[in-house]
């Protein structure tokens, strides 16, 4: 039995052993998690420049125009992409950690259900922008913030979700006052932070993605490849410069405990935030030392850390929650029954499937240069 | 009852209902659509057709638009929705069946790449790619359809998996065959409706009418394999006869299956219009065909749905999130004991009590006023009546769950139900109560006239004094039927009801009351 404080209400795991272990459930978790936040920072954080340079173009054809037409035409994919990939880890928290999942889920019930209406109507808008961007005339900015908003609603949303289903202790009290499914988890002091967290990280990650867009066309003699690695990685230097002041005040609202996990509490949560915090400065040093390099160089060294510290972050965070949770939440504890055959399955399925949709996209790549 | 509830007035059912038809009649679009997409675009290359070529590009927009953004959205959709009102069961299917999700997932990945692909390799890919692209597109959409049939159908007949637990036992479960073939030609069918439609906007002339004709023809042939396969599903779902769903066990049921079935055969003979008079196709008409369809199959979707009942999971979890397994134990502690969500104010107040068990175990089901609202019968109902079917709630025809109340607990929830009866109405405007209503809100509430748990046998030669006098005995005969405590006016009407069942009128007296 889970010791339980006197204040909050668990419901039990499922009846039904897991399929395989918890650690490899943990593992598929974080994995496609990482490659989730990839793909939605790039979407996301490109709609918020494509915005961000409608504003500050002055005419048809110039060079903010230019750029937010080739983001703007980027976008449906990435919310395929950002969709598809957010369906796995998705799958695994649910199946390592149901319980806390569907019962925040049901306290902002509405809230929650809102993303899937208002998901419909971003990605509609994503398309507006891509295929009948002449039609819409000077509507056209109005509806891109827009879909900016509906986008960064269902982002705050998961925000909610995911730091109100390790606040157990505001549950009941929650539920027992109103059961409409209207509550978020607004008086949670991780919740601001974690989320400008978020946001911000993801116009940092667009950033860097325009800035190899653009070294990628300079490569191919297109010279408004230089115009994207400046506004890439300007838009890269100074969103992460930013949010590591943000991070530090998430880190400092965490629970006192788990704040402790990344300050010598733990040795891997200590090395973990040093490795987010030195080289998260190193980042905004090197991203701005690019800036005053030839166009389309230094950029590198930059990707590498911010794929590093991305990783980093991730395991942070979930370790956060794992402290936040303590004893309430032991998967060690659940029973396994390993289904052996759908695992192999699963992963030779996988492999063939990547390998299949490379093939289409090398094929489509090579047929569009 | 493991989880908090989302007190939802509209009716749980009705929001996952909303979604999941919408959706299912979408996503079924993209795996017919997908064949009929590189099948047409290869017979356009072999016949030389440049506008059958350009018909399937444009129509190829159209459909990435629809199923990758409405179609795959409202999948995400439904599972969001099912988390939020049925978390025991979404729970249960994603631990027994993440491999299945996961491989499902795969092949989403695989579906949506190649939708993608194929829409932006129009007029760059080569031909053969192109084609190569588009029956990968297929593979990959009719997979994700393989898998999720053995886990939906799954839910209604798990079969041996009830014994053995094994993933493979339920996923290729009795209904397993049957079910993928009906949804295999449904979604041929579904592909043939639509491209009915955005053929509509191609130029009046030869091409248009021989479009259409082919469009028709490719919806009529799959109806046809949808009317046959149905046939092999219904004999196929054992279920429905043993607890005699289709008899009037689960009320609606009756309804819903021939609705079902008028819906298929108006959607097939109505084919035959565009087919016969291409001409005569145009946008109302078209829409008009997909909005039947699309009635027809939330029709069918309704009736597995609700053939399910009370269960979520078949005979494993019932809808109200009680495991079979653990019945045993609700038996012998109450329903309070086994509701984790229960706030401290519950232990001294009773209607407080009464309102939190309605929330866990009621509400997952009904509504107040919507649909399978409890007001309407509230309203004819008093105290005693409450009272006497709050512990026999399992026993009604509804199929409803197991209620293991405590007398505590069952008084607590009387009291609550009866502070929900609305005020009674007087002077014009206030509802009539008829034979047939005083009979739906007694003994309609177990028996069916003719069907199940048949009455009119029962009634046979009997009396209006010897029915008042049963009436007053009911109580006695067996545990499960409550004595009748309903007012005398509604008892008036009740045992004119019964006597008119048991004892039909002959010809001789309808004439004779015709001449009256």
């Amino acid at each position: 039995m889970i010791p339980l404080a006197a204040n909050v209400i668990l419901p039990a795991p499922d009846a039904l052993p897991l399929p395989a272990p918890a650690f490899l459930m943990r593992l598929l978790l974080l994995l496609t998690f990482y490659l989730h936040l990839l793909a939605m920072n790039a979407m996301l954080g490109g709609v918020i420049i494509t915005f961000w340079a409608r504003l500050r173009r002055r005419e048809t054809g110039d060079a903010w125009d230019t750029l937010a037409d080739a983001v703007a035409g980027t976008t449906p994919a990435l919310v395929a992409a950002t969709v598809t990939l957010g369906v796995a880890p998705l799958l695994f928290l649910q199946t390592l950690m149901g319980q806390f999942f569907f019962t925040s889920s049901i306290l902002m019930g509405w809230g929650w259900f809102s993303v899937v209406v208002v998901l419909i109507f971003a990605y509609y808008g994503t398309y507006l922008q891509s295929f009948k961007r002449d039609r819409l005339g000077s509507a056209r900015t109005p509806l891109l913030l827009g879909t900016a908003v509906l986008f960064l609603w269902i982002a705050f949303m998961f925000s909610n979700n995911t730091s109100l289903m390790a606040a157990v202790t505001t549950w009941p009290g929650k539920y027992f006052s109103d059961a409409r499914g209207l509550h978020l988890n607004l008086d949670d002091p991780t919740l601001v932070p974690r989320y400008l967290h978020a946001i911000l990280g993801a116009v940092a990650v667009a950033g860097l993605m325009l800035a190899l867009w653009g070294r990628r066309r300079l490569t191919g003699g297109d010279s408004s490849g230089t115009f994207m690695v400046r506004t890439g990685l300007a838009a890269f230097t100074w969103t992460t410069l930013v949010n590591l002041l943000v991070g530090s005040w998430y880190l400092m609202a965490l629970p006192r405990d788990a704040m402790l996990q990344f300050m010598g509490g733990s040795p891997v949560g200590t090395v973990l935030l040093t490795v987010g915090l030195v080289l998260g400065i190193l980042m905004v040093v090197l991203g701005q030392r690019a800036r005053n390099l030839p166009p389309g160089t230094g950029l590198m060294p930059v990707t590498v850390l911010t794929a590093v510290v991305m990783a980093a972050m991730v395991l942070m965070r979930d370790m956060a929650r794992g402290a936040v949770l303590a004893d309430l939440y032991r998967p060690g504890d659940f029973a396994v029954k390993t289904q052996v055959l759908n695992l192999v399955l699963f992963a030779g399925l996988l492999v063939g499937g990547i390998a299949i949709v490379v093939w289409m996209v090398r094929k489509l790549q090579k047929a569009w240069n | 009852m493991n989880y908090p509830v989302w007190e939802l007035g509209m009716g749980a059912g009705v929001l996952i209902a909303v979604v999941s038809i919408l959706h299912v009649f979408v996503s079924h679009f993209a795996v017919g659509g997908g064949l009929w997409l590189v099948v047409t675009e290869m017979r356009a290359r072999r016949t030389g057709d440049d506008r059958l070529r350009n018909f399937v590009k444009s129509h190829s927009r159209f459909f990435m638009l629809l199923t990758l953004v409405f179609g795959a959205i409202t999948g995400v959709g439904i599972w969001a929705t099912i988390g939020l009102i049925s978390p025991h069961g979404t729970s249960a299917l994603i631990h027994g069946y993440v491999w299945g999700w996961a491989i499902e997932w795969v092949f989403f990945f695989v579906e949506i790449a190649a939708a993608l692909v194929y829409y932006y390799g129009w007029e760059r890919l080569d031909a053969r790619t192109h084609e190569a692209v588009g029956w990968i597109y297929f593979a990959a959409a009719y997979m994700s359809l393989v898998i999720i049939n053995g886990i939906i159908t799954f839910m209604l007949t798990p079969g041996g998996w009830l014994e053995n637990r094994e993933f493979w036992t339920g996923f290729f479960n009795p209904t397993y065959w049957p079910s993928l073939l009906i949804r295999t030609f449904g979604a041929l069918a579904i592909a043939g409706l639509f491209t009915l439609l955005t053929s509509t906007r191609v130029e009046g002339g030869g091409f248009r009418w021989r479009l259409t004709r082919w469009n028709a023809a490719w919806a009529l042939v799959a109806m046809a394999g949808v009317v046959l396969s149905a046939m092999w599903y219904g004999s196929a779902v054992g279920v429905w006869r043993e607890n005699e769903a289709l008899l009037g066990a689960i009320p609606v049921l009756p309804k819903v299956a021939g609705l079902f079935r008028i819906g298929l055969i108006a959607t097939t003979a109505w084919l035959l219009v565009p087919l016969a008079v291409p001409k005569l196709n145009r946008g109302p008409l078209a829409t008009g065909l997909l909005v039947l369809a699309l009635l027809t199959m939330g029709a069918g979707e309704w009736l597995r749905e609700s053939g399910r009942k009370p269960f979520t999971i078949h005979g494993y979890l019932y809808s109200t999130g009680m495991l079979v397994e653990q019945e045993d134990w609700y038996a012998e502690n109450g329903m309070a004991a086994g509701t984790k969500w229960l706030s401290e104010e519950t232990r001294e107040d009773p209607l407080r009590m009464g309102r939190e068990l309605y929330l866990a175990w009621c509400q997952p089901c009904h509504t107040e006023n919507g649909y399978n609202g409890l007001r309407p019968f509230l309203a004819l109902w008093n105290e005693e009546t409450v009272a006497s079917l709050v512990p026999r709630l399992e026993h009604m025809r509804a199929l409803m769950p197991p209620w293991y109340g405590t007398e505590e607990e069952n008084s607590a929830l009387t009291a609550y139900l009866m502070s929900r009866k609305p005020r009674e109405k007087t002077g014009p405007g206030a509802p009539v109560l008829t034979p047939e209503r005083a009979f739906a809100v007694s003994c309609g509430l177990c028996h069916t006239p003719r069907g199940y748990r048949s009455l009119a046998e029962s009634m046979a030669g009997m009396t209006p004094a010897e029915i008042d006098e049963f009436l007053d005995e009911a109580g006695d005969l067996m545990d499960e039927m409550p004595a009748y405590h309903g007012p005398t006016e509604q008892r008036t009407l009740l045992i004119d009801y019964l006597h008119e069942l048991g004892n039909p009128p002959t010809e001789a007296d309808a004439a004779e009351r015709s001449a009256s």
